[in-house]
């Protein structure tokens, strides 16, 4: 009995042995697995990045070539570069808000109209007293700084998730009183880029990873963003769908917030909020 | 309290300037292309909003599931119809809160902030009888009361009245019986404000002055020229100042005999709101029934009408704690939407509440709006939180809508969890760099002010200064 008993606990001893083990195993795979799934979604972050110098270099040869045309006194030609500038602009804003707020409440300001892109587009587009040329050199050196800023930052896959998530939300807020560009008329042109910017924040950093943990997942996020760009490819702001705009936005950051587990991040918030 | 009234008659131009056939391009607010009144100002009296008041809620009650579903769907601009629903535009814009509206205006539809007209091609180009004849917009306190309903008094059940506004003259789609009887249910439920000038059968109270009792004598006064006429005839103080029938008072036919309870506050006056004072009205009388009032007399009844036409408290400030209110009574419908598995009434609480919450997100400026400086931490929070009840909203449409209620309940749960401890507490420290702060808001609006008055495509060559 008692030669048993030590027989048994010594069973009992190996198989919890082997059951910590194994545990051990899995724990370690596990973390493996994280680190390797944070070590290619940071990956991914850098494959990004060059679309934002590009985003940024676009609005700052928009910037420069307004400026241009501001000096040649040519205020058509200034609108169509104040209108180009915004491009890239728009797309950015993907991470403009979380990553360098300062620098994004410099240049997009919104709605005192004292600086950044709203005040030149109140001197172009509206009559308000001011220098568009002043303006413009302060919004040149702002994009300028940014331009730096955007090689050498920090980049993190949650901050691009959170910055993907909240202009997904903007996309759905009422354009009713003509929106964010009403004076220029291009509030809709802002939208098609802050679209494209998701589009692409999505397929370069996030898509593969989510695609490889669960492809459903990441057809329903594909999908909502497909239908964004159904719902602003109208060819005028009073043409759109506001609830169903505000519906496909929402849905979009739901199908966000459900992937973001799954490729080790948290549930995006929608402000930049201190941790 | 309810966002469209929140721009009042601006947003409400705005929002319309959407549908109107105007030239693509810059949107028309200001300047050549403005779509505003002359005089018009940019949300002046935002900060206070007409009171609400109800019957259950006097009586000592709380409202039931129906007038609650009746409210929100007065605020949902979806049961408008397409033009309505993208202009934002519900029932509430031109109600506030069951009021009257004195401050919108639709151009093309308005000839005075305060009018409508409900026969034009805007909304339904169907019911379009090719005049511009705009209506007042009514009050609609105390309107179980007021039957029949229109200003020529053609439809004698409320009912019917609001179908017809929903169907006929906004071509909205055909509602749900449910939805139809919790609208009317809501309106029947709008009190008058009380008044404590007036006493048991509709005779002033011990505190009315000297003035006013030679108003309420001369109110009962047979007109000279005709003795079975008088205003009371017509307004009988005995039953809530008005008779039911229409009556041709020499303002182009047949009108409605509107009551005189809380009309101060529901000018401008007249079918088709040409006067925008009692005097003015009174005027009108005097002249086509020659009443021939002595100074004196006119004066007393003034006072008597100012007296007759008073509330306590007909405004109250707007915040976040009554914003909060209204919303969780919104969406307390879900409490009895989503175990009933009623996917319609789901999905309207989660579009009407989700705007809702989005509006008020609003009134807490973004880290952009450069004009607020401070509070910057506090408003993010707040505004992260709601948003989070906005997309919380969103699971529930979207469990419901695949006939998943046992997810749709779990979302349900959280949303009440957020709305009943954290929302209130982030929001009530948001709230000094909210619009709802009068200092926060007058520099928002100034800057926005600046920003639309600025639009002027004709003059801005001239005034662009350039290098």
């Amino acid at each position: 009995m008692q030669l048993r008993r030590c027989r048994r606990n010594a069973i009992v001893v190996l198989a919890s042995k082997g059951f910590a083990f194994a545990l051990s195993v899995l724990l370690v795979a596990s973390w493996h697995s994280r680190a390797c799934r944070a070590d290619e979604l940071q990956q991914a972050a850098e494959r990004y990045r060059p679309y934002m110098v590009e985003q940024i270099d676009q609005s700052l040869a928009g910037a420069r070539a307004l400026r241009e045309r501001l000096t040649a006194k040519d205020l058509d030609g200034a609108k169509r570069e104040w209108i180009a500038a915004r491009t890239g602009w728009e797309r950015a804003e993907v991470f403009t808000a979380g990553f360098v707020p300062d620098l994004d409440g410099e240049i997009d300001a919104w709605p005192n109209a004292v600086m950044g892109f709203h005040a030149i587009e109140a001197n172009l587009f509206g009559r308000a007293p001011g220098d568009a040329g002043e303006r413009t050199d302060a919004l040149i050196f702002h994009l300028a700084d940014l331009d730096v800023k955007v090689h050498l930052m920090t980049l993190t896959p949650q901050g691009l998730l959170n910055g993907t998530a909240r202009l997904a939300y903007e996309i759905g807020e009422s354009k009713s009183d003509g929106g964010e560009s009403r004076l220029s008329g291009t509030s809709l042109d802002d939208m098609r880029n802050n679209i494209d910017g998701i589009a692409l924040a999505y397929q370069v950093i996030f898509a593969p990873a989510v695609e490889a943990q669960d492809p459903q997942l990441s057809q329903a996020a594909e999908t909502k963003i497909m239908q964004l760009k159904e719902l602003v490819s109208v060819d005028d702001l009073r043409k759109l769908d506001p609830d169903k705009l505000r519906k496909t936005s929402e849905e979009l950051i739901v199908a966000l917030q459900n992937c973001a587990p799954k490729i080790g991040l948290r549930a995006p918030t929608l402000e930049e909020i201190s941790q | 309290m309810r966002r469209r009234g929140e721009f009042g008659c601006a947003v409400a131009a705005c929002v319309l300037a959407l549908c109107l056939p105007t030239p693509a391009g810059a949107f028309p607010i200001s300047g050549d292309q403005t779509v505003l009144p002359a005089g018009s100002e940019l949300n002046e009296d935002a900060l206070l909003v007409p009171r609400e008041v109800f019957k259950s809620e006097v009586q000592g009650g709380a409202k039931s599931y129906l007038v609650k579903l009746g409210d929100m769907a007065f605020s949902d601009p979806g049961i408008l119809g397409d033009v309505a629903r993208r202009a934002g535009v519900s029932c509430a814009t031109c109600h506030m809160n069951g009021a009257s509206n004195p401050k919108l205006y639709i151009p093309g539809g308005s000839s005075k902030p305060g009018t409508f007209d409900t026969t034009g091609a805007l909304f339904n180009p169907k019911a379009d009888n090719h005049v511009l004849d705009p209506v007042r917009i009514p009050s609609l306190r105390g309107a179980r009361y007021l039957a029949p309903y229109g200003h020529d008094g053609r439809v004698a059940s409320l009912r019917d009245f609001v179908r017809n506004v929903i169907v006929r003259e906004f071509a909205g789609p055909e509602p749900s019986p449910e939805v139809l009887d919790a609208i009317v249910t809501y309106i029947q439920d709008i009190d008058f404000l009380p008044n404590p000038k007036l006493g048991p059968g509709g005779r002033l109270s011990a505190q009315a002055s000297d003035a006013e009792r030679r108003g309420e004598a001369l109110f009962a006064r047979p007109f000279p020229h005709d003795p079975s006429l008088s205003c009371a005839g017509c307004h009988p103080p005995s039953a809530g100042f008005l008779d039911h029938q229409v009556h041709d008072i020499g303002s182009g036919g047949l009108f409605r005999t509107p009551t005189l309870r809380n009309a101060n506050f529901n000018a401008p006056y007249f079918h088709d709101g040409r006067y925008d004072t009692y005097v003015e009205a009174l005027d009108h009388f005097d002249r086509v029934f020659g009443l021939g009032l002595a100074i004196d007399e006119r004066h007393d009844l003034i006072a008597y009408l100012n007296a007759v036409g008073d509330g306590l408290r007909p405004y109250e400030r707007d915040n976040s704690v009554a914003r909060l209110r209204e919303i969780d009574e919104f969406a307390s419908v879900l409490t009895d939407a989503i175990p009933g598995h009623d996917r319609d009434v789901v999905a309207l609480a989660v579009d009407t509440v989700g705007g809702e919450l989005r509006e008020l997100i609003e009134r807490i400026p973004d880290i952009k709006d450069t004009a607020v400086t401070e509070g910057r931490d506090e408003r993010r929070l707040a505004r992260s939180a709601l948003k989070d009840v906005v997309l919380s909203l969103r699971r529930i449409d979207l469990a419901a809508g695949s006939g998943n209620f046992d997810d749709a309940a779990a979302a349900y749960e959280n949303v009440r969890k957020l709305m009943a401890a954290a929302i209130p507490a982030v929001l009530a420290k948001a709230e000094p760099w909210s619009l709802f702060n009068p200092a926060v808001h007058d520099v928002h609006f100034a800057a926005l002010r600046q920003l639309l008055k600025l639009t002027d495509n004709l003059q801005a060559k001239a005034a662009t200064k350039l290098p």
